[in-house]
């Protein structure tokens, strides 16, 4: 077992372990706490996928944006409207809940399927690139190409987007200006 | 194994250098605010009090862990040692001198403000688990402020990259000196590739840059909390803010990572705009000032000299300005600066496009 099987390991340990921490705990805030370690976790667990962008993006995003947004709504709103939320339900299993079930199953087949089928036979376009010479390396510079294919091949889907966050926006700045003001 | 065991002691290296810089920083802070209010600062413990933060150091470590009856107790204790991480791992990708960096990796500078933002997690933990309003207004403070300053500090060091070409932090100082692979041009027409020294700095490869810096420099202090934006510890309002409940240890690990917060954003300054390691002394002709004064040694004693002096000019406005109050905090960040800031990115488009040329 070399560092980098320990390292992995450890890390997905600690997503794991703290996810189903998160979702057990009755105290919201150190649930909230929680999801940090899951997000950071789950971030180091992408430089093992050599997507190093979207780790960086991912504690960027998530830990410096969404989750302080998070924290501030928690820490803003009123005790009482969470006290039924923190209550919750005692049984392991429980009618509020069978919603998940299902959704946790399918889940769990696809995962199976994908690591039973696709672990023993590898597909045939991912040997062909890997014989073509043409894989991501840890040293490479994925920011690079990244970039080149965002404003070449990608560039509809990125305007799209970049309009959609406009929407949000523009409405955000409407939800937030005062009644009476226009 | 022998790697990993590198990778460790690199570790401690830092880890010992931020504890006594900020022995230094605090002794240097404290003599400042004595010269700026015309007094002597310490004096007692050592010769002209040399010895005094050493002596402070002691008390704390001394101190009993305090922890109020009403604290979530978790969290308390972890609030200063996700503090002091958060802006511990920054120094991992930070360039000492030529090939002398913890780690190069391609996206440094972009991994240096993700994990930054991680700071502002740490001080709401500390605001929470102290059960204390002036705890939580404090952090609520701090954090409104670091998440909207890094919006200014992160598009102005984006304008600096957008002519660099380049996040790795090792490279972009090697493109402000004279062993530049790309062409170092002073203002964006004159080749200064051979000349290097202060000519070469980013600051000087477009008229605007020197606006960005200036606007780095601004958002970098607030996101520190240092004056004149510390209303996060306001002491005339909030006790002493987030770490009002702190004591002993666990205080001077939130002090330590406030001075070496003070450290990194200085750093990355220097990095990004100010060359780095690179000499600021340009070859004249035959005498190569540039190319003697460019070395291992010497990139870690420019690298020191130039983000000491950020430092210090961090002190001397700290004692010299007056504390901000929220609003005007608020309303120079997103009336001011961020325009500003994105005033900046545009000009560096066209600078990169039209003056520079090529890519």
């Amino acid at each position: 077992m070399d560092m980098q099987t320990i390292v992995f390991y450890s890390l997905a340990f600690a997503a794991v372990f703290s996810a189903i921490l998160l979702v057990s705990l009755r105290n919201i805030a150190r649930s909230l706490f929680l999801f940090f370690v899951v997000l950071f976790a789950v971030a180091g667990l992408y430089l093992f996928a050599l997507a190093d962008f979207v780790a960086i993006t991912q504690v960027m995003v998530y830990v410096g944006g969404i989750l302080i947004l998070m924290l501030f709504a928690f820490m803003l709103s009123n005790r009482e409207m969470f006290r039924q939320l923190q209550r919750g339900t005692a049984h392991f299993i429980a009618i509020p809940v069978w919603q998940a079930l299902p959704i946790a199953i399918l889940f769990l087949t696809v995962m199976l399927y994908t690591a039973l089928h696709v672990g023993r036979n590898e597909p045939p376009w991912i040997t062909a690139s890997r014989e073509a010479g043409t894989v991501i390396r840890a040293a490479d510079n994925t920011v690079e190409q990244l970039g080149v294919h965002t404003m070449t091949h990608y560039l509809l889907p990125f305007e799209v987007v970049s309009v959609l966050l406009m929407m949000a926006l523009i409405g955000a700045a409407h939800l937030a200006r005062k009644e009476g003001d226009a | 194994m022998a790697f990993y065991i590198t990778y460790i002691v690199v570790a401690i290296v830092l880890f010992a250098f931020i504890a006594l810089f900020t022995l230094f920083a605090v002794y240097s802070e404290r003599k400042v605010a004595g010269f700026v209010q015309d007094r002597l600062g310490p004096m007692e413990t050592g010769r002209y009090g040399s010895l005094q933060t050493l002596a402070d150091i002691l008390k704390l470590v001394q101190k009993e862990f305090i922890t109020p009856s009403a604290a979530d107790k978790v969290l308390f204790a972890a609030a200063p040692v996700v503090i002091f991480i958060a802006v511990f791992l920054g120094f991992a990708v930070m360039p000492w001198a030529p090939g002398l960096a913890p780690a190069a990796v391609h996206l440094g500078l972009f991994y240096v403000i993700a994990v930054i933002s991680v700071d502002a997690i740490g001080l709401l933990m500390a605001g929470w688990g102290s059960n204390n309003k002036f705890s939580l207004l404090g952090s609520m403070r701090a954090v409104a402020q670091i998440v909207s300053y890094e919006i200014p500090a992160g598009i102005a060091l984006i304008s600096a990259v957008m002519i660099a070409q380049t996040l790795n932090m090792q490279e972009i100082t090697l493109n402000q000196g004279i062993h530049a692979e790309a062409p170092a041009l002073f203002l964006g027409i004159w080749d200064v590739g051979d000349i290097g020294g202060l000519l070469a700095w980013n600051v000087f490869q477009a008229p605007h840059l020197l606006l960005a810096y200036i606007i780095f420099f601004i958002a970098s202090l607030a996101e520190c909390n240092r004056a004149p934006f510390d209303i996060p510890e306001a002491e005339s309002e909030l006790v002493g803010g987030f770490h009002t409940e702190y004591g002993g240890l666990r205080f001077a690990f939130i002090f330590l990572a406030e001075y070496a917060m003070m450290f990194l954003v200085a750093m990355i300054g220097v990095v990004v705009f100010l060359g780095g390691w690179n000499t600021p002394l340009p070859n004249i002709g035959s005498l190569k000032l540039a190319e003697w004064t460019t070395g291992l040694g010497w990139g870690i004693g420019w690298t020191l000299a130039k983000t000491l002096l950020v430092v210090g000019v961090q002190l001397w406005i700290r004692w010299t300005l007056p504390r901000l109050r929220a609003d005007q905090l608020m309303s120079l960040c997103w009336k001011v600066l961020t325009p500003l800031a994105f005033l900046c990115m545009a000009l560096s488009g066209i600078w990169r496009v039209w003056v520079i040329g090529g890519g």
